[in-house]
C-alpha cells in the first residue's frame, strides 16, 4: 500500500501533537486528553471523553470525474471514520469556504460544535489521483495535518482508508491497525471467504463446496489455515497465499481449530491420531513440531498471547469444558473460567491482557464475556440475543467480530471490545460464521 | 427388547432401510432403541413391507445426552443388536458418524462427535466387531437429523449413525 501514497508532515507530527495537547487542555480540561500521554502523542481517551465531534467537509473538486472520486473518497472517510466507533460526524457547514483568498471561515463552525475539522481536494495529475487532505483544530483554526495520498483511480477507497488511519493516529496518539485488516470467515458452511474491516470486497479464498471450518491467517499474513471436509473428514490445511501450495497434517481422526502462535510461523491444531484430542503445533508444510497437552478428553481451541509464550484453550480436563492457560515452557496448566458450565472459543486480545469467549448459559443462550487473563473482571458483553459465538479480537485491540443468529440466520456482528455498539458487519444472503480478524499485510 | 425385531417394527425399519443406499433409519422410528419405550416405534409405518426389503442393513442410531459421549444402557442395548447383525454381515463395512445437537459450539463439537462415534466403535470391537470394518468421522453440529431448535431436536441429533457402505 506505501508504494502510492506519499507521506509528508511527518516532522511536524510531534509539534503539531504538543499543541493539540495544549489546546484542548485549555478548552477541554474534563473530557479530552490524558495525563499520561506518552511524549510526542496525544491520547483522547474514549471512555473518558465520549466520541470526539470531527466535522467533515466535501472534498472539493474541479471536473466531473474528479468530482466523482471525491464523491468516492468521501463515502470511504465517513464510514471509515464512523466504524470505529470513535467519533461524532458532523457535516460541515456551507460557508466554510466562502472567505476571499481560501482561507476556512472557522467561525462558521461555532454552530456545529465540532472540535475537529477536515477537508481536502481531490485533483488528477498525469493519470494519478492526488487527495490532498488537511485536518485543523476547529476551535483554534490551528492546521493539526496535511498530506498528500496519490494512487490510480482505482486505489481511492486505500487512499480515504489511509487517511482515516492518519486521522486516527493523530488524535489518539496510537497506530491505527484496522484500516487495512481483513476478516476471514466461513460462507454457507462450505466454503472459506474474506473481506475487509468493514465488511467490504469479500473475496472467495476456497471453494471445497464441503463442510470448512475456523479459517485463520497468519501474523505475518502468508499462510490460511482452515479445517475441512475434502478428504471425507475434518482435516487441516495450509496454504501460502501467494503461491497456493497447500499443506495438510495427513493424520488419521480429526484436525481441527487452528490458531497461529504469535512470534512463530507454527500453527496450533487439535489432533486425535494418538486417541484422545490434544493439542499439537504444527509447520506450515504440515509436519508435527510438538505436542503441547497430554490431558484426558477434549483439549482444543487454543489461543496465544501476544509474544506466543502462553496459550490459552479449552478443555474437558476438570468435567465440562472450561478455558485454562498453559505456558509453553512447560509447568500445569492454570484454569481461568470459573462463572457458567460451559465455556470455549477463547480469543487473546492484542494487547496482553484479555481473553474475550463464549459460554453456553442456563437460560439456552451462548454470549460473550472478557475475562482479563489473570481471571478477575469478567464482563458480560452480549445478552438477550440467541446464540453469539466465535469472538475474535481486531488487531487493535478496539472491537470484537461474532456470529450471532440473532436475527434468524448466522451472521457476522462486530461491537466495541466493551460490548456496546453491536452491528452487523455484512449483508449478504445465506450463512457467515467463525470470523477471525487479520492484521493487514 | 426383542419386540423390537418383530412385526410392524421390524417391517418399518426394513422398508426404511431399503428405501435409501444409505442406512437412515431415523431417531424418531427409533424412539424405542434411545429412550426404551419400545412399544410404539415405527407405528402406523410399514404396513406394506415386502419380503424383498430384508435385503437392507438393520443399524439403528445411538443416542447421547448433552455434551457426553457415555454409552445409557438403551445405547448399549443397540450396540447389541447392530453387532449382532454385524457379524451375520461380515462383508459389510461402517461408517460410525458421531454428531452433535447446535448448542456449544462448532470445534469442541467436532471433538465430542468423534468421541461418540469412538465410544461406539470400541463397544462394537469389544462385542467381537472387527474394527477394521468400522471408520470413524465426526459431524459435530453441522449436519443435525432435525433442524429445529428445541430439545426434542437437539435429543434426536446428538446421536452415533451407521452407515454402510
Amino acid at each position: 500500500m506505501s508504494n502510492f501514497i506519499e507521506m509528508i508532515m511527518r516532522d511536524l507530527r510531534n509539534s503539531i501533537a504538543v499543541l493539540l495537547v495544549f489546546v484542548c487542555t485549555l478548552v477541554f480540561t474534563s473530557t479530552m486528553v490524558s495525563a499520561e500521554a506518552p511524549r510526542g502523542t496525544i491520547t483522547i481517551s474514549k471512555e473518558a471523553a465520549g466520541r470526539i465531534a470531527i466535522a467533515l467537509d466535501r472534498t472539493s473538486a474541479k471536473g466531473g470525474r474528479e468530482s466523482e472520486l471525491a464523491r468516492s473518497v468521501d463515502g470511504t472517510i465517513r464510514s471509515g471514520l464512523d466504524f470505529t466507533g470513535l467519533f461524532n460526524l458532523l457535516q460541515a457547514p456551507a460557508n466554510m469556504r466562502t472567505v476571499q483568498g481560501g482561507a476556512l471561515n472557522f467561525s462558521a463552525l461555532n454552530s456545529v460544535g465540532a472540535e475537529i475539522y477536515t477537508g481536502g481536494t481531490m485533483t488528477r495529475q498525469s493519470g494519478k489521483v492526488l487527495l490532498d487532505m488537511e485536518v485543523y483544530d476547529a476551535l483554534s483554526g490551528k492546521q493539526l495535518m496535511k498530506k498528500v495520498y496519490s494512487g490510480a483511480e482505482g486505489q481511492v477507497r486505500p487512499m480515504g482508508l489511509r487517511f482515516c488511519a492518519d486521522l486516527v493516529e493523530l488524535l489518539t496518539g496510537k497506530k491505527s491497525l484496522l484500516f487495512d485488516s481483513r476478516i476471514v470467515y466461513v460462507s454457507n458452511r462450505n466454503s472459506i471467504s474474506v473481506c475487509d474491516f468493514d465488511g467490504q470486497n469479500v473475496e472467495h479464498l476456497t471453494s471445497a463446496r464441503t463442510i470448512s471450518m475456523n479459517p485463520v491467517i497468519s501474523p505475518d499474513g502468508k499462510y490460511l489455515a482452515w479445517t475441512d471436509y475434502s478428504s471425507g473428514k475434518p482435516d487441516l490445511y495450509i496454504r501460502n497465499l501467494a503461491t497456493k501450495a497447500t499443506a495438510s497434517v495427513g493424520k488419521p481422526g480429526v484436525s481441527i481449530a487452528p490458531a497461529w502462535r504469535n512470534g512463530s510461523d507454527e500453527v496450533a491444531t487439535t489432533l486425535s491420531f494418538e486417541g484422545d484430542q490434544e493439542i499439537y503445533l504444527v509447520k506450515p508444510n504440515g509436519t508435527i513440531s510438538r505436542r503441547l497437552t497430554s490431558s484426558r478428553g477434549i483439549d482444543v481451541s487454543p489461543t496465544f498471547s501476544p509474544d506466543g509464550s502462553k496459550m490459552a484453550f479449552v478443555s474437558q480436563r476438570s468435567g465440562p469444558p472450561q478455558i485454562f492457560i498453559q505456558d509453553l515452557q512447560g509447568g500445569q496448566a492454570r484454569r481461568l473460567t470459573f462463572s457458567g458450565s460451559y465455556n470455549t472459543q477463547p480469543s487473546w486480545s492484542p494487547a496482553g491482557d484479555k481473553i474475550v469467549y463464549s459460554s453456553v448459559q442456563k437460560n439456552g443462550e451462548i454470549n460473550i464475556f472478557t475475562i482479563n487473563a489473570d481471571g478477575t473482571g469478567l464482563l458480560q458483553l452480549t445478552r438477550g440475543e440467541k446464540y453469539n459465538e466465535s469472538p475474535a479480537w481486531s488487531p487493535d485491540g478496539s472491537m470484537i467480530v461474532f456470529m450471532s443468529n440473532r436475527q434468524g440466520g448466522k451472521r457476522l456482528f462486530v461491537m466495541n471490545s466493551d460490548g456496546t455498539n453491536q452491528r452487523p458487519l455484512l449483508q449478504k444472503e445465506g450463512d457467515q460464521q467463525q470470523p477471525s480478524w487479520s492484521k493487514g499485510r | 427388547m426383542k419386540h423390537k425385531f418383530s412385526g410392524v417394527a421390524f417391517a418399518a425399519m426394513v422398508l426404511l432401510a431399503g428405501c435409501s443406499s444409505k442406512s437412515t433409519i431415523s431417531p424418531a422410528d427409533q424412539a424405542g432403541a434411545g429412550s426404551g419405550s419400545g412399544a410404539g416405534a415405527g407405528s402406523g409405518a410399514g404396513v406394506s413391507a415386502g419380503a424383498d426389503a430384508v435385503a437392507g442393513p438393520v443399524l439403528s442410531d445411538i443416542f447421547y445426552d448433552f455434551d457426553s459421549s457415555a454409552l445409557s444402557p438403551e445405547a448399549q442395548e443397540q450396540l447389541k443388536q447392530n453387532a449382532a447383525w454385524l457379524k451375520k454381515n461380515t462383508a459389510q463395512s461402517v461408517t460410525i458418524e458421531g454428531h452433535c445437537d447446535e448448542r456449544g459450539t462448532d470445534e469442541y463439537n467436532i471433538a465430542l462427535g468423534e468421541r461418540r462415534a469412538n465410544s461406539a466403535k470400541e463397544y462394537l470391537t469389544n462385542l467381537g466387531v472387527g474394527s477394521s470394518k468400522l471408520t470413524v468421522v465426526s459431524y459435530g453440529e453441522e449436519r443435525p437429523f432435525d433442524p429445529a431448535h428445541n430439545e426434542e431436536a437437539w435429543s434426536k441429533n446428538r446421536r452415533s449413525h451407521f452407515v454402510t457402505k
